[in-house]
C-alpha cells in the first residue's frame, strides 16, 4: 500500500513540475519581450495567405519607424487543418498571439463565450478608429449579444455567382437568367446540348463541413428571404418560405440532374460548370492560371438568383467577412500597443486603399462607392465594381455561439440529403428547424 | 551482483519509462479527466458533467458511424494488406540478389505524407481526370469514386495498404528468411512442390510473422484520420467518418474538448477489446492448426 502511495506521489510531483516548466517559461518570455530596452512587442497573426500577410508586413514596418517603442511582429497563422483549430491549440497552450485577423463572427461568438477575446469599444481609440474609417454603419451588425464590439471588420465580400456566359450565348442566352424557374430551364437546354456539362459544379452540396454552407445555402437563402435573419440571440428565426423555397430550388436541380457532386478540377474554368459561387480572390488566380478568362467575355458575375415572382433589384447575399481581434490572454501593454498600432493603421484611408490594391477584398467602410480614390480604382478594376456595389445588401453570418453544430446540421439534414434525393425540401426544412431548435435549448 | 544488474535494468529501462509517463501516462490522466468536464479547450471554466459526455457519444450517429466504419476500414483493409505484403515478401525473397534495394523500393511509401498522396488521388478521381474521360469516352462508364458510401472507404483501404505494404512486408520477409532452408528439401525430397509447400510449409512458418502484422494492421484502422479527412471529409454520409475524425471535429472544430475526450476513451477501450479479440482469434486459428 505505501508503495502505492509512494507511486502516486511520485507522480503527481513529476506532473506538477512539467506542467509548472511550460508556466514559468512562458511568463519569463514575455516579461523579457515587453521590458527589452523599454519596447513592447506584439504578436500578429495573419491570414494565412500571401497577400494580405505582405499588406500587414507593410504596415509594421511603416508604423515601427514612427512608433520605435512599439514592435510589431507579424506572422502567419497556422492553417493546418484551418485557421480556426490553430488558434483554439494556441490559447489552449497560453500561446495566442496579441492580434490576429481571419476571425468570423461565428467563431468570435465562440471565443466571446470563453472569455478570450477582449471588448474593443471599451479600448481608448476605438471610436477614433470608426470614426477615421468612416464605418459606423458597417460596424452595427458587429454588435454582439452583449452591447460589445470584439471584432473590428477589415474585408466584406459580397458573395455573387459567375455565369460562363460565353456558353450561355451558345445556348441563346444574352444575359444569365435570374429567377429560379429560369435558371432550371437553362440548365436542361444546356444538359441537352453538351450532356458532359452541368450547371453547377459543386462537391461542396454533399458534405456537411459547417462552413460550406455559407457558400451556397445562405447565398440562397439570404436573397430568398430578403436578407431575413436566420439565428437571432438563441432563437430560430428563419423565413420558412423562404428556407422552404431555397432547398427547393436544390431539390429541382438535383431532379433535373444539373448537379455535379462528384469532385473536379476547377470546373467552371474548364467549362464542365457555367454556374459557379464566386469571390474577389479568385481573380487573382485566374490572372496567372486562366488568363482566357474575361469579364463580360467569358464570365459575367451576378448576385443570387431569387424564387420567381420576387423583385431582382437589389437582391440580398452572404457576406464573406472578417475581422481583427484582440486576445484577453496577452498583457493589458500589449493590448494597448496593439490598439495603437490598429489605430494608426485606420487612420489613413490611404491604407485600407493599399489592402484593396493587394488584396482584392473589399475595406469594410461605408464609403467604398462614393469615396474618390475607391472610386477610382474600380474604374480600373471593373470585376470588383459588383463586390463594391453590393456590400449594403450583404448578410454577414450569424454569431451564436453554436454556429458550427447548426451550420452542420444544415448540412446534414437538409442541403445533403435534399442533393441527394433522399428527402423532398419541406421535410429536409422540419427536420433540420427541429434538429437545430433542439441545439439552441 | 543481481542487486546491481536489477539496477542496471532500471537504468536503461528508465528513457522508454519517462517517455511513457510524459507522452502516455499524463494525457491518458488529462483526458479521462477531461472526458468528466464540459471545457471547450479555451475557457478558463469547465464543470464536472459526470457520465454525461459518454451517455452522448453512445447515442451519437457519429459516433455509431466511427464505430461501423472502422471494422468496415478493417474487412478491407486488413485483408488487402496482408495478401499484398505477402505476396511482396515473397517476391522479395525469391530474388537471387538486390533483395535490400527492392524492400527499400516498397517500403518508400510509407514514408510518403497521406496529405499528399490524398491530395494526388483526388486529381486522379476527379470528373475531369484523364481517367474518368477515357472511362466516359470508352465505355461510357461514369463513376463518382468518392461519391459512393462502398468505392470511397475501398478507396481509402487500397491507398493505406498502398503505403504500408512495403513496411509490413520487411516483418514478412525476416520472417521467411528465418524459415530453415532444410525443411524445404525435405518436403522436396516427400515431392512437395508449389501450393503445397506454400500452404504446408511456409505459411505455418511464418505464423509469428503474420500474427503481429495482422494485429499491428487491426491497430492501424483504428488511427485512421488524414485520408479520409482529405478526400471525402468524412462522406458521404458518415460512411468513411473515422474515430479520429470524429475526436477532432469535436475537440477542434466544434470545441467540444470534454465531449472528444469521452469519444477518445471510448475509442481505446473499443481498440482494445477488438485487437484483444482478434489475438485470441489468431491463437485459437493457430492452436487448431498446430501453427503456433
Amino acid at each position: 500500500m505505501k508503495k502505492i502511495a509512494k507511486g502516486i506521489l511520485v507522480f503527481v510531483l513529476v506532473a506538477s513540475l512539467l506542467s509548472g516548466c511550460g508556466t514559468s517559461t512562458k511568463s519569463e518570455n514575455e516579461a523579457s519581450q515587453t521590458s527589452k530596452e523599454g519596447v513592447v512587442t506584439i504578436d500578429f497573426w495573419a491570414a494565412p495567405n500571401p497577400p494580405q500577410q505582405t499588406f500587414w508586413k507593410q504596415m509594421a514596418e511603416e508604423f515601427s519607424k514612427v512608433n520605435p517603442n512599439i514592435k510589431v511582429n507579424v506572422s502567419p497563422m497556422p492553417e493546418t487543418p484551418s485557421s480556426e483549430a490553430g488558434i483554439q491549440a494556441a490559447l489552449a497552450g497560453g500561446n495566442a498571439p496579441t492580434i490576429s485577423e481571419n476571425i468570423s463572427r461565428g467563431f468570435a461568438a465562440q471565443l466571446v463565450d470563453s472569455k478570450a477575446l477582449v471588448p474593443l469599444d471599451s479600448m481608448d481609440g476605438w471610436n477614433d478608429i470608426i470614426k477615421s474609417r468612416n464605418m459606423e454603419d458597417t460596424i452595427q451588425a458587429w454588435k454582439f449579444a452583449d452591447g460589445h464590439q470584439y471584432v473590428l471588420p477589415i474585408y466584406s465580400n459580397a458573395m455573387l455567382f459567375a455565369w460562363r456566359i460565353d456558353i450561355l450565348k451558345q445556348l441563346g442566352y444574352d444575359e444569365p437568367p435570374k429567377t429560379y424557374s429560369q435558371i432550371i430551364e437553362l440548365g436542361k437546354k444546356l444538359r441537352e446540348k453538351y450532356p458532359d456539362k452541368y450547371l453547377w459544379a459543386n462537391p461542396d452540396l454533399i458534405d456537411s463541413t459547417w462552413w460550406k454552407r455559407w457558400f451556397d445555402f445562405f447565398m440562397l437563402y439570404d436573397a430568398a428571404s430578403n436578407g431575413n435573419k436566420f439565428i437571432e440571440g438563441n432563437t430560430l428565426v428563419a423565413d420558412d418560405k423562404a428556407g422552404v423555397a431555397t432547398l427547393k430550388f436544390l431539390e429541382d436541380m438535383a431532379k433535373n440532374k444539373l448537379l455535379l457532386t462528384q469532385v473536379a478540377t476547377d470546373p467552371f474554368e474548364t467549362a464542365v460548370s457555367v454556374w459557379t459561387t464566386i469571390g474577389p480572390w479568385t481573380f487573382g488566380t485566374w490572372k496567372d492560371k486562366y488568363p482566357e478568362l474575361k469579364l463580360n467575355e467569358t464570365y459575367v458575375l451576378t448576385p443570387p438568383p431569387v424564387p420567381d415572382g420576387m423583385s431582382t433589384n437589389n437582391v440580398k447575399t452572404f457576406a464573406d467577412t472578417k475581422g481583427l481581434v484582440i486576445y484577453a490572454q496577452s498583457s493589458l501593454e500589449k493590448q494597448e500597443a496593439a490598439m495603437e498600432f490598429i489605430k494608426w493603421v485606420y487612420s489613413n484611408p490611404e491604407n485600407d486603399m493599399k489592402w484593396f490594391e493587394i488584396t482584392n477584398l473589399p475595406p469594410a467602410r461605408d464609403d467604398v462607392n462614393t469615396n474618390e480614390q475607391f472610386k477610382a480604382y474600380l474604374k480600373d478594376h471593373p470585376e470588383l465594381q459588383l463586390y463594391a456595389e453590393s456590400i449594403p445588401n450583404a448578410i454577414p453570418p450569424f454569431d451564436n455561439v453554436k454556429f458550427n453544430d447548426i451550420q452542420t446540421l444544415i448540412g446534414q439534414k437538409a442541403v445533403n440529403p435534399v442533393v441527394a434525393g433522399q428527402i423532398d425540401a419541406q421535410k429536409a426544412w422540419d427536420d433540420m428547424k427541429q434538429a437545430v431548435q433542439g441545439v439552441l435549448k | 551482483m543481481k542487486r546491481r544488474q536489477e539496477k542496471l535494468g532500471w537504468l536503461f529501462a528508465s528513457p522508454y519509462l519517462l517517455y511513457s509517463l510524459i507522452f502516455f501516462v499524463i494525457p491518458l490522466f488529462g483526458a479521462l479527466f477531461l472526458s468528466f468536464t464540459n471545457w471547450n479547450l479555451i475557457s478558463p471554466q469547465y464543470e464536472n458533467v459526470g457520465f454525461l459526455n459518454f451517455v452522448k457519444a453512445v447515442k451519437s450517429q457519429e459516433v455509431r458511424a466511427a464505430f461501423f466504419v472502422t471494422y468496415k476500414f478493417m474487412a478491407m483493409f486488413v485483408p488487402i494488406v496482408l495478401i499484398g505484403s505477402l505476396a511482396i515478401s515473397l517476391i522479395i525473397n525469391s530474388l537471387p540478389r538486390f533483395k535490400s534495394l527492392f524492400s527499400v523500393g516498397y517500403f518508400l511509401p510509407y514514408l510518403a505524407s497521406g496529405v499528399a498522396t490524398s491530395i494526388v488521388v483526388r486529381g486522379i478521381l476527379s470528373y475531369n481526370s484523364a481517367l474518368n474521360v477515357w472511362l466516359r469516352n470508352t465505355w461510357d462508364l461514369n463513376i463518382d469514386w468518392l461519391g459512393s458510401s462502398t468505392l470511397a472507404p475501398l478507396i481509402i483501404s487500397v491507398m493505406i495498404a498502398w503505403k504500408f505494404m512495403g513496411y509490413y512486408s520487411l516483418i514478412l520477409t525476416s520472417g521467411l528468411e528465418s524459415i530453415p532452408t532444410e525443411v524445404y528439401e525435405a518436403a522436396a525430397i516427400d515431392g512437395a512442390t508449389g501450393w503445397v509447400r506454400f500452404f504446408k510449409i511456409t505459411l505455418p512458418l511464418l505464423y509469428p510473422a503474420m500474427f503481429t502484422v495482422t494485429i499491428l494492421a487491426v491497430g492501424l484502422v483504428f488511427g485512421i484520420f488524414t485520408e479520409p479527412y482529405v478526400l471525402t471529409g468524412g462522406g458521404p454520409g458518415l460512411s468513411t467518418n473515422t474515430w479520429q475524425m470524429e475526436i477532432y471535429n469535436q475537440a477542434f472544430s466544434k470545441l467540444n474538448a470534454g465531449y472528444g475526450s469521452a469519444i477518445a476513451i471510448i475509442d481505446s477501450v473499443v481498440t482494445f477489446i477488438t485487437i484483444l479479440v482478434v489475438r485470441k482469434l489468431l491463437e485459437v486459428w493457430g492452436e487448431k492448426y498446430g501453427w503456433d
